[in-house]
């Protein structure tokens, strides 16, 4: 028996009649379906700089975003305002896509739907007060200066949100999540003989505050340190082609790029990306599993229900070397007659949903790192990253590698920073040819950037060694 | 319009002050805006907004917080500005952060800047819907187009600011970009992709939608059949709108905010050579129709024409209040405006014919640069350039080295700035660049 009432009814300050009178003018000129997306979402941030805590911020945030889909037409508007009228405002803007109408549908009656429970955590952000997160950042400066006493400059940042979302659909569906946000972010400059260098680290995920030990603490700041201090003495690697081999953990940053995005099922839908015609057919050696999972908790990646109000699952992208199957939003799943794999997502209620990653990885495969290393006459150990990119179509994807070191004939002779790699996606899963067995998902806050909208997620990676990626260097 | 959100922000600086807040900043906006994408005939997505919001810049005993909501109801945004005057009291005092001098307030220009184009206000979805198909038709005019997809978008927004020591400012702007997004079949699998959008504060001047899908058809086909070409060493011509990001970088190296926190690589420099001598930049915030264009910066500072780099010698930093303070620096404004390429000469044909060989970049993929050293390293798309013209497309190609080296390698600079662009690059002749490729 459904039940007509809701927390999140009061919250947003809406009743089920209403839901329903604004999804019927929503379809009012004819459309297959429609959805309300409301949020309200509560966010802080704090910054530690020379010492002191000197800067804070708060924020509101609250809408609701009203879809209307025809086919794979989307007629999208917004409003900040939650009363009656200015909901059915937006929703006739929303309904213009619909120029003829088509077969009326009407919305069906709501009925409220479960879902997994992936990040509850003790004491929502909303219930920390400013007092509670301030030890966090001393505590960290405190830490970093311990480990490293001479550093010219220590930052510490942190940053919690506090999320609610109420999707009610014309199919009928009613679902909310109670989304939880967490990360604090050490940065370090140091300098030696006039020279400088900086570095970070951070931890992130749908975390509450007790996840914060001191001894992640001093891991992270161990990190911070360890990677500034070794730019002193890191070089540019040598230009050109070389085989590269990828860290455990954050190295997820190439399949996030080579992969992932070449298999959001818009970019196959619409024939743009290389994967387009790929499905089913062998694209790396048996030893490549590659997986893109809503399902790890606590994650940035992790995802209860996805921005549609679908359930979540662990999507299999690559399986034993066979492309298996695209990230799907509720359009690309109707396109391709399949289930929606619950990849629909968007960046706040003025954005239109669209398939994107979650948490992408790479499974563990049968070989150990030194046995990787050792197969190297020369190469690259690609460490920590600041920044990927690709082009769907062509394949070419990027990422930087802040930190690394050289390989010389099987064993690791000197750091190295600051260097491009770019490969092309489907030459370089071919390339792959050793996976160890040691898979770790980063822990650091990664954000995906598509078509303007920014999105949490997670990514890891076992080592693995990639035969031939172009290294930019120096001195060809 | 103007005055009503200068009214709404007079009175949240009232309430922040009813709190509790020695001082208080209110910054409200509005704005509106439509989007139009068009896709295989037909229009693939519609989105109209309307959206507000209100920032509160908070100094209360010695302390500083920054907020902001879109809930403007009287009745929640009172208790959200006590609510975050109580949280600012919970900081720690920091000498440094205060409100701007008013002094600095002083000698704001009376100047027309033309930043709102009235016509947009009649643009119909009909014409919308017409642009779209002229820019799509020209887009798809050939058999291995994959997929082409248009739009149009134009928005129009308002915003006051007002300080509790005696600034106020309301400003208006509008902006109207369209372009298409091109896919073409190349080879067995390879499917590259290109696109062009213009745009700016007026219609006024910007090639018809049918001449932009064209160019954005244009710019893909010139890519198919990009191969590697080997790593080397040699003449490296960036083009304007590659340009942009190229020297953008540079810019935040020369904000005393990097500097004070030991990020920037030009901390030294000022009054020294950092770039060749043929380089010489202007920051204008007075050009009429620019979007960078404004009368105060964000910190209520009236703004200057400034010189940047003379010559290749660095003349200004941008010094805010807060790290000049922290410097003892005198503030000069925190961030750019339109950014002015002067002296410039010739076009990218005419270079082309002068550099003979080498490479041509027209875009970057990824990449990164470390500011506090200048080390960069990035990927990038573009042509040999083969008898003085371009010749095949190349990809797969990194450029790698340091900021401080690249710029004195710098060896010409063009008069062809893409007109509507407010970092306004024109095609650049580096010599001598590291190029990491097959």
């Amino acid at each position: 028996m459904a039940s007509t009432t809701h927390p999140y009814y009061d919250w947003f300050g809406v009743d089920e009649a209403m839901l329903s009178k604004v999804l019927s003018e929503a379809l009012g000129r004819g459309a297959d379906y429609a959805d309300l997306y409301f949020e309200h979402s509560r966010s802080g941030s704090l910054t530690l700089e020379d010492g002191i805590i000197s800067r804070a911020s708060s924020a509101v945030d609250r809408g609701v975003g009203i879809r209307v889909v025809v086919g794979d037409q989307t007629g999208y508007a917004y409003s900040e305002d939650l009363d009656l009228p200015s909901m059915l405002k937006a929703a006739r803007t929303a309904a213009t896509i619909a120029q003829v109408s088509t077969d009326e549908v009407p919305p069906q009656t709501l009925t409220q739907r479960g879902h997994a429970d992936l990040y509850s955590i003790d004491r929502n952000w909303e219930d920390v007060g400013v007092a509670e997160k301030l030890p966090l950042l001393q505590q960290t400066e405190a830490f970093v200066r311990a480990i490293e006493p001479g550093l010219e400059k220590v930052t510490v940042a942190w940053a919690d949100s506090d999320d609610r979302v109420l999707i009610a659909t014309s199919d009928g569906r009613v679902i909310a999540d109670r989304r939880p946000m967490s990360r604090l972010w050490c940065s370090v400059a140091a300098s030696k003989d006039g020279e400088v260098q900086t570095g970070s680290s951070n931890v992130a995920g749908r975390h509450g505050i007790d996840w914060y030990t001191d001894e992640r603490l001093k891991t992270m700041c161990q990190e911070a340190v360890d990677r500034t201090m070794i730019l002193f003495e890191a070089r540019r690697p040598p230009a050109g082609e070389l085989p590269v081999v990828l860290d455990a953990g954050a190295s997820g940053i190439l399949l996030h790029e080579a992969v992932g995005h070449g298999m959001e099922a818009d970019f196959n839908r619409k024939g743009t990306s290389i994967y387009s015609t790929m499905i089913g057919e062998t694209v790396a050696p048996e030893c490549v599993t590659i997986v893109d999972s809503a399902l790890h908790p606590f994650e940035r990646g992790a995802l209860n229900i996805d921005d549609e109000g679908n359930p979540t699952e662990r999507t299999v992208l690559v399986e034993n070397g066979v492309m298996r199957t695209y990230l799907h939003d509720r359009i690309s799943a109707k396109h391709y007659g399949v289930e929606s794999t619950g990849s629909g997502r968007r960046e706040s209620f003025r954005h239109v949903p669209m398939p994107r990653m979650r948490c992408t990885y790479m499974e563990s495969g049968e070989h150990d790192r030194d046995e990787i290393i050792e197969s190297v006459k020369l190469g690259i150990v690609a460490e920590t990253f600041t920044n990927g990119q690709v082009q769907i179509g062509a394949g070419d994807f990027t990422f930087y590698i802040k930190n690394g070191w050289l390989i010389e004939d099987g064993k690791v002779t000197a750091p190295i920073k600051d260097c491009n790699i770019i490969g092309n996606g489907p030459a370089a899963l071919k390339d792959i040819s050793m996976v160890a067995s040691d898979m770790k998902l980063d822990t650091g806050g990664w954000t995906c950037g598509k078509e303007g909208q920014r999105v949490p997620v997670s990514q890891g990676m076992p080592t693995v060694l990639v035969n031939k990626l172009t290294v930019g260097g120096v001195d060809a | 319009m103007r005055e009503e959100l200068l009214e709404q922000a007079r009175t949240a600086v009232d309430m922040a002050k009813q709190a509790g807040a020695d001082d208080a900043v209110v910054g409200v906006s509005r704005g509106r805006s439509i989007d139009f994408a068009w896709r295989e005939g037909k229009l693939e997505k519609v989105q109209e907004d309307t959206s507000r919001g209100l920032g509160l810049n908070l100094y209360v005993d010695g302390r500083f917080s920054r907020h902001s909501t879109n809930d403007l109801d009287p009745d929640r945004l009172r208790p959200f500005i006590a609510e975050a005057v109580a949280l600012t009291r919970l900081l720690e005092v920091d000498p440094f952060r205060k409100i701007t001098d008013p002094k600095l307030y002083e000698g704001r220009q009376d100047i027309d800047l033309d930043l709102v184009d009235a016509s947009l206000v009649n643009l119909t979805r009909e014409v919308r819907t017409q642009w779209c198909q002229e820019l799509a038709d020209a887009a798809s005019a050939h058999d291995d187009v994959i997929s082409a997809t248009s739009g149009v978008a134009n928005a129009h927004g308002v915003s006051a600011r007002v300080s509790s020591n005696g600034f106020e400012g309301a400003s208006e702007g509008s902006s109207v970009w369209y372009g298409s997004e091109v896919t073409v079949s190349d080879g067995p699998t390879k499917r590259p992709e290109a696109w062009w959008w213009v745009g700016g504060s007026h219609l006024e001047g910007l090639p018809s939608p049918k001449e932009t899908g064209a160019e954005a058809l244009r710019r893909v086909l010139a890519r198919r059949g990009a191969t590697k070409a080997p790593s080397s060493k040699t003449t490296m011509v960036v083009d304007p709108e590659a340009g942009a990001s190229l020297m953008g970088r540079i810019f935040g190296a020369m904000s005393a905010g990097a500097i004070q926190q030991k990020r920037s690589y030009l901390a030294d420099q000022l009054g020294k050579s950092i770039t060749s001598d043929v380089l010489t930049l202007t920051d204008d915030p007075f050009r009429p129709r620019m979007g960078a264009s404004r009368l105060w910066d964000g910190e209520g500072i009236a703004t200057k024409k400034r010189t940047v780099i003379e010559g290749g010698v660095l003349k200004t930093f941008y010094v805010d209040t807060y790290y000049g303070r922290k410097l003892g620096w005198e503030p000069t404004t925190g961030s750019p405006s339109n950014i002015v390429f002067e002296g410039g000469k010739g076009d990218l044909a005419s270079m082309l014919g002068d550099v003979g060989e080498g490479l041509y970049v027209n875009s970057w993929l990824g990449g990164n640069a470390n500011m506090t050293t200048g080390d960069f390293s990035f990927g990038l798309r573009g042509h040999v350039i083969r008898d003085g013209a371009l010749a095949e497309p190349i990809s797969e190609m990194n450029v790698t080295g340091n900021y401080a080296e690249l710029l004195q390698k710098l060896v010409r600079v063009g008069d062809d700035p893409v007109p509507w662009s407010t970092f306004r690059t024109p095609t650049l002749v580096f010599e001598g660049i590291q190029f990491s490729g097959a």
